[in-house]
């Protein structure tokens, strides 16, 4: 009963303690509402609409230049915005635009015959590296099928020539169908999918948007920040005295610190329901794109808990190593902050780990925030990230071990 | 009286550092004990060690018949502790403090309620009840830290250094606090303080403790009749060989009990003097204990007319526990 009261007294006393709330509750939605709100406009996306936006400057004015962007619209992956060059270069300059598309004049002549032509994409240096690769493949796709098109067309009116075949059977032939018939009977079909990905979930992408990463990101960072705020109260209380006169209550040393850690646990479980919170309604009502987790809440609940077991975790082993405030500070904000960068909450672990590697899986963020993202953003269920959390409660384990170890109750 | 608190043989160590050495006493049920000594003496380690803040070396004590080591959450129940910092929570009101340690406690409901508005009765800080703590004075701060400790209604209440930085007004109610607590519900109280006028003014007993032992152990009375009408500390200039004949000869002397010689460099700098300003003379000092001391001072006088000394300084002590520490350690007890 001891832990209980001592944890209702610290979360009494944060509450009353204006930095903790903006430390821990509003920053974190700060952060994800300027950083999803930025990132989505630098990716041209709507509320609501998934696709990249990618203007298109026609300098060509042909009909294969048409079909050149009705191909790519159909991809369902762009969402075309037709500009004149002045116009699109300055908002590439204004960073309202990540990318655009020029078509040279000639373009269509080329498509026609086969010839090779040049298209410009140009990039806002800023664009998301992966999103402008993801471009330039579907554009080069729609360009091989014209071209695959241009070719299928010249060669039925070679054979028509030659009289090979009826020339009113040839001038029947649509060149395009041809090339869609056999894109649709393909010798071969793989098809991709993330395991266990939820019934009736729409395809994911593999890759978080700007939203997603936020919410996901911060969220780790956040609930890890608290384990701070658990070490500075623990330092508080020695350092006031009451510490010494919670010892000489009738009440175990685990109860004590178990009060202190049981504090800290219950604040990141609110902290999470916050920020989820925010993800799932906030964003919504702020005109930015809501997360979704509705079909595996199981394995949100049980990453959230396994988060908030490691962060507790890390709050004991700060309080034990750091014998001043200073130390909290500094040795605090060097492990937290630099395990969020190395774990993934600012930058997607997709391209982390190309630089990193197996670094990143020396912090526990790593770990968290990919447990979250294979839930929120390809849909597994809590089977799905087992793995994750095991390492999580490994890492809590540790850090408890080594913590009530070095811990100094004298 | 059956005692409430034995303590045997008790010693705490850091490392090399012996902070409390075998340190052995018995307090009875419903006495004021005070322990009184210079800081860094030990006090705070040997409370400690009593309400199983911190565990002891080696040693053993009792706690109405509970072992500190085997019974430690027993024997805490009939404690209380008022540590000498204010511990307490700032951001939250005095009642919501009390309800706090209360709780810790096992105290609950209309029970509780009851206690806390009874000790903040005691404290005299009802109508202040509701109020966060950060916003009362340093004294008021005090009398909630005190509060505190009494609001399980302990047995045994230890109180360790409780006046430190507190108003003249808030201290004289801390005094009568203890007073009353000790006269209308029987608690037994051990009181620490580097102050000897709170141990004569508050307690029955006294034990004496410097650089970890305990050094003398008794009633007040006895204690200061130690040395009976008080010391007369005379300073002489530079040191002589025949300066020992000279302190032999003073011990004769009518009304001196004892007399010795000292380095005055033994002095030291009264508190709040500069290190650096103080500078020790180069002479001896004669420190002279007295049966009576006008009689002994005369004496004295007369005698260093005689052999044509003068006196370079000349202190009297009246017969306290202050004078009492000197005689047994050769230091004041605020250095």
């Amino acid at each position: 009963m001891g832990a209980l009261q001592i944890a209702w007294k610290d979360l009494r006393i944060a509450a009353r303690d204006r930095g903790w709330v903006i430390e821990l509750f509003l920053l974190p939605l700060l952060f994800i509402f300027i950083l999803s709100g930025a990132m989505s406009s630098l990716a041209g996306a709507e509320p609501g609409d998934e696709r990249m936006a990618l203007a298109v400057v026609d300098l060509d004015g042909g009909p294969g230049a048409t079909r050149l962007v009705t191909e790519l619209e159909a991809t369902g992956r762009l969402r075309v915005e037709w500009l004149d060059e002045d116009e699109a270069t300055a908002e590439l300059r204004r960073r309202e635009l990540a990318r655009m598309l020029v078509l040279p004049a000639g373009v269509s002549a080329a498509l026609a015959e086969g010839e090779p032509a040049t298209l410009r994409l140009v990039t806002h240096p800023d664009a998301d590296a992966e999103h402008t690769e993801l471009a330039r493949t579907l554009i080069d796709g729609a360009v091989r099928r014209l071209l695959l098109e241009g070719q299928v067309a010249a060669s039925v009116a070679a054979l028509a020539a030659e009289g090979a075949i009826d020339p009113a059977v040839a001038e029947g032939v649509v060149a395009g169908d041809l090339v869609a018939q056999v894109q649709d009977r393909p010798l071969l079909r793989v098809d991709v999918r993330p395991p266990q990905t939820a019934e009736g979930a729409e395809e994911p992408m593999g890759f978080p948007d700007a939203i997603q990463m936020a919410v996901s990101g911060f969220l780790v960072l956040f609930m890890f920040l608290a384990a701070q705020a658990t070490a500075r109260s623990i330092y508080e209380e020695k350092r006031v005295g009451s510490f010494r006169r919670l010892l000489a209550a009738p009440m175990g040393r685990a109860a004590l610190l178990g009060g202190k850690m049981l504090a800290n646990g219950l604040t990141c479980l609110i902290q999470a329901a916050v920020i989820l919170a925010f993800g799932l309604v906030g964003l919504r009502w702020l005109g930015l794109a809501p997360i979704s987790m509705a079909h595996a809440p199981g394995a949100v609940v049980l990453l959230v808990v396994a988060v908030a077991l490691c962060s507790t975790a890390l709050g004991l082993l700060l309080a034990a190593l750091a014998k001043t405030e200073a130390q909290i500070g500094g040795l605090g904000s060097l492990i937290l902050w630099g395990a969020g960068v190395l774990g993934g909450s600012f930058v997607p672990l997709f391209l982390l780990e190309r630089y990193l590697g197996p670094v990143m899986q020396l912090v526990p963020h790593y770990w968290a925030n990919r447990a979250f993202q294979d839930v929120i953003i390809r849909g597994m269920g809590w089977a799905g990230i087992i793995t994750e959390v095991a390492v999580l409660l490994g890492f809590a384990a540790v850090f408890a071990g080594v913590g009530v170890w070095r811990f100094r109750f004298e | 009286m059956a005692a409430i608190l034995e303590v045997e043989s008790l010693t705490k160590h850091y490392g090399d550092l012996v902070a409390v050495d075998g340190v052995s006493l018995t307090v009875p049920e419903g006495e004021v004990f005070g322990l009184l000594g210079p800081n860094g003496a030990g006090k705070t380690t040997l409370i400690s060690m009593l309400t199983g803040v911190l565990t002891p070396t080696s040693g053993t004590a009792r706690i109405g018949g509970y072992d500190l080591g085997s019974q430690l959450r027993q024997a805490k129940r009939l404690n209380g502790l008022v540590p000498q910092d204010l511990a307490l929570y700032p951001t939250l009101s005095a009642r919501a403090n009390l309800s706090f340690f209360g709780r810790i406690y096992g105290l609950r409901g209309a029970q509780l309620r009851q206690r806390v508005d009874e000790v903040l009765d005691i404290v005299a800080l009802r109508e202040r009840a509701d109020e966060p703590i950060e916003r009362f004075s340093g004294g008021m701060k005090r009398r909630i830290n005190i509060a505190a400790g009494l609001v399980h209604q302990p047995r045994l209440l230890f109180l360790d250094e409780p006046t430190v930085g507190v108003d003249p007004q808030s201290r004289n109610h801390i005094f009568e606090s203890v007073r009353q607590l000790n006269r209308e519900r029987g608690m037994t109280i051990v009181y620490t303080s580097h102050y000897m006028e709170e141990v004569e003014a508050l307690c029955h007993r006294a034990a004496i403790i410097d650089q970890g032992r305990i050094i003398a152990l008794d009633t007040i009375r006895n204690l200061i009749g130690q040395i009976g009408g008080g010391v007369v500390q005379v300073g002489l200039p530079a040191a002589a060989d025949w300066y020992d004949a000279l302190a032999a000869e003073v011990a004769e002397l009518p009304g001196v009990q004892e007399a010795s010689l000292v380095a005055a460099a033994e002095e030291a700098p009264e508190e709040g003097q500069a290190e650096d300003a103080f500078a020790p003379s180069a002479g001896s000092m004669l420190r002279i204990i007295t049966r009576q001391s006008q009689e002994a001072l005369v004496g004295v006088i007369g005698l260093l007319n005689q052999r044509d000394v003068t006196l370079t300084s000349l202190e009297i002590l009246e017969p306290n526990l202050e004078s009492v520490f000197l005689h047994l350690t050769g230091k004041k007890l605020r250095e």
